[in-house]
């Protein structure tokens, strides 16, 4: 499967550069080509994960190798809704580098073989994909509120300096990215509740224990929560602007470490 | 042949004289047709606009000094005008500067404000009007068409034409960087001002739904009210209506703040913390500084504004840059054209004189070949052509190489060889 890979990954580096160049050069003949090489891309990258499934037997969802294949393939549909519901493309410039070098990581790391824990002990139960597949969509929102609301303090502070840099006009509206942002937070929360609560769900059926104090989980449950503030920030007066986006920001970096951290400690999710 | 321009614009010579020099578009069917002799003068076009008047002709080789005098002349008598008054003003230009020149002026990079949309519609018109006249043709035809073509490309492949540059559609612009569009947005003008009404036009015409019209004295208002589709509310209620507006567009000759920080926090929070975006046209200031900390609402006075149109107007020359190496590209690719329009024709007669010769021979000899059938004789017909045409395959590829090349002295040696018609 790694030849598929490296087509997936020739697809999207093609899309990454087209994209970052009509950013910069603001013409549309690159951006169709950006577009075309995004949609070829997923489509090969539905094949090599659906490959991967057939061939090894597990969901192709386990091994670090095989989680940022599949995060950068929800990053990659996240992208494509935001560009048929907003035709936000100044985004892509930022999300299709980072799926990229998720791909490119993916295909040249190996499958663990001697991993602790066999994917047959998990493939029995539906429970394991739904919560790792709902929390790796979650991530991808997250990662959009991220870049939105990253975009939307960039533009806030020039519009109150009232010093335009060559990147203000190529970014799309405050109104715009604002309601990126909030609705991403909201899808992103949705999934992450309910990934949260199938996860629990799982390891209940296994030790009957809901929860393990794992790093994992207190990272989640923090995220859980800030997200959590954030929609109710955001709703109790209307348009929160400024403060909402920085509360954006934080959110991710707590998912970083939920993703990248909590895997470097140990403990009860030995896995991606 | 030659392309000579002949022309004054703003950089070279002051209003004053232009605006005597301008002509209408009648003088200029006119004048076309009395300056263009198809001898001397083959092809002409003339563009007169408030800051150029240009006259671009194909002329006969060598005959520049007369083409130039012509030209002089025309516009003399065209304008009753001694030709001391603007002789010195002229700049010349021929061939591949004449081509670099109508390039730039088309794509707007000789232009006041460079980038400006309006000169293409003008050159259009010039061009209308000489096709009109009749004196446009195979080479002037070709040059104007490429030069739309080069205009186009510079519109679409640099950014000459993008950011604002001038006040009230610098309004438009970043209301558009706050609200992404106007649909459903509401603008209230404070005072009546003629900025003001300028900026509230050009915010209706991008789709603002509703204008409320606030002024100390209410009949200019309602009158300005009934002209722009909106309503006129009253002055002394004015934080009502500030929690109503989106966009808010202040003149007025008040020397204090009409609108202050207390005012704006209040109707902030009444409309939810939605942002707001004010343009302060007015000196002295109409709107605390200071009701701009509050998050959400952003200010700009006419210095903001000034500052951001000279930005943008610095960023318009950067792409100009830009534009000027597609300019130089396509005169490369119109002298190719060019050449090949120039000796196409003599390349074509040549061949076309060969497959005479074959065809008439044939005729000659037809009769000692006896009785033929249609496909015998067919086939020694297209024996004969196929023979010429093979025969004379490689000079002909060498005379076309000689013309790109533009080997002056090689085509008047064909020509002369062939003894073909310029």
């Amino acid at each position: 499967m790694r030849s598929l890979l490296l087509a997936v990954l020739a697809a999207y580096v093609v899309a990454a550069i087209h994209a970052v160049l009509a950013f910069i050069n603001k013409r549309r003949a690159l951006q169709r080509v950006s577009e075309a090489a995004l949609v070829t891309g997923f489509l090969l990258h539905t094949g090599a994960l659906a490959a991967d499934w057939i061939i090894d037997g597990h969901y192709p969802l386990f091994f670090l190798r095989e989680t940022l294949s599949f995060l950068a393939w929800t990053l990659v549909a996240s992208y494509s809704l935001i560009l048929f519901r907003y035709r936000a493309r100044a985004l892509g410039t930022f999300i299709l580098p980072l799926v990229s070098f998720l791909v490119f990581i993916a295909a040249v790391t190996h499958s663990e073989t001697a991993g602790s824990t066999n994917p047959i002990a998990v493939r029995d139960t539906w429970l394991f994909p739904v919560h790792t597949t709902l929390l790796l969509f979650a991530y991808a929102a997250f990662f959009v509120v991220f870049i939105a609301s990253v975009m939307y303090l960039l533009q806030e502070r020039e519009l109150k300096l009232k010093t335009f840099g060559a990147i203000f006009h190529r970014l799309p509206s405050l109104t715009t990215v604002n309601e990126i942002a909030t609705s991403s937070a909201a899808i992103g929360l949705t999934l992450l509740t309910v990934g949260i609560a199938t996860g629990m769900l799982w390891a209940s059926s296994r030790d009957g224990r809901l929860w393990h104090n794992d790093p994992k989980e207190i990272f989640a449950a923090l995220t859980w929560l800030l997200y959590v503030s954030l929609i109710a920030y955001r709703s109790t007066a209307g348009w929160r602007g400024r403060r909402a986006a920085w509360i954006g920001v934080a959110g991710f970096a707590l998912v970083l470490c939920t993703f990248f951290g909590a895997r470097m400690m140990g403990g009860y999710h030995v896995f991606g | 042949m030659s392309i000579v321009l002949v022309g004054v614009n703003h950089k070279s010579t002051p209003l004053a004289v232009r605006e005597l020099l301008a002509l209408s578009d009648d003088a200029c069917a006119t004048g076309l047709r009395s300056l263009v002799d198809g001898e001397i003068v083959r092809e002409g076009l003339i563009v007169s606009t408030c800051n150029r008047v240009e006259v671009l002709t194909e002329t006969a080789a060598g005959r520049l000094n007369e083409t130039t005098e012509r030209v002089i002349e025309f516009l003399t008598r065209a304008n009753e005008l001694p030709r001391s008054e603007f002789e010195k003003d002229l700049y010349l230009h021929t061939d591949d500067q004449a081509v670099r020149h109508l390039f730039r002026v088309a794509s707007s990079l000789d232009s006041m404000v460079v980038g400006e949309p309006q000169v293409l519609g003008q050159v259009r018109r010039a061009y209308s009007i000489a096709l009109e006249a009749g004196t446009t043709g195979r080479i002037l035809n070709r040059l104007v068409h490429h030069a739309f073509r080069v205009a186009k490309r510079v519109r679409t492949e640099t950014g000459i034409a993008a950011n604002a540059v001038s006040i009230s559609y610098m309004a438009v612009e970043l209301g558009k960087k706050i609200f992404d569009s106007f649909a459903g947005r509401t603008a209230l003008l404070i005072g009546a001002g003629e900025m003001a009404e300028l900026a509230a036009r050009h915010l209706v015409n991008a789709g603002v739904s509703n204008v409320l019209l606030a002024n100390r004295s209410e009949e200019p208002a309602r009158a300005l009210a009934t002209e722009l589709g909106g309503t006129s509310v009253p002055f002394s209620r004015l934080t009502d209506h500030l929690s109503r507006a989106d966009i808010v567009i202040c003149s007025t000759a008040a020397d204090d703040y009409i609108v202050t920080e207390r005012m704006m926090r209040a109707a902030s929070a009444k409309r939810r913390n939605r942002p707001v975006f004010f343009i302060d046209i007015s000196v002295p200031r109409n709107i605390d500084p200071a009701v701009g900390k509050i998050p959400n609402v952003f200010v700009f006075d006419i210095d903001d504004l000034e500052s951001v149109v000279s930005s943008n107007i610095r960023e318009r020359e950067r792409e100009a840059q830009r534009a000027e190496l597609i300019v130089e590209s396509e005169i490369m690719q119109f002298q190719q054209a060019l050449r090949a329009l120039e000796s196409g024709p003599a390349i074509g007669a040549l061949k076309q004189m060969f497959q005479d010769i074959a065809r008439h021979e044939f005729k000659r000899q037809r009769n000692r070949l006896g009785p033929l059938t249609a496909e015998q004789e067919s086939g020694i017909e297209s024996l004969l052509l196929s023979t010429v045409n093979k025969l004379s395959h490689p000079m002909l590829s060498q005379m076309r190489h000689s013309s790109d090349a533009s080997d002056a002295e090689i085509i008047e040696a064909w020509r002369d060889i062939f003894d073909l018609e310029d």
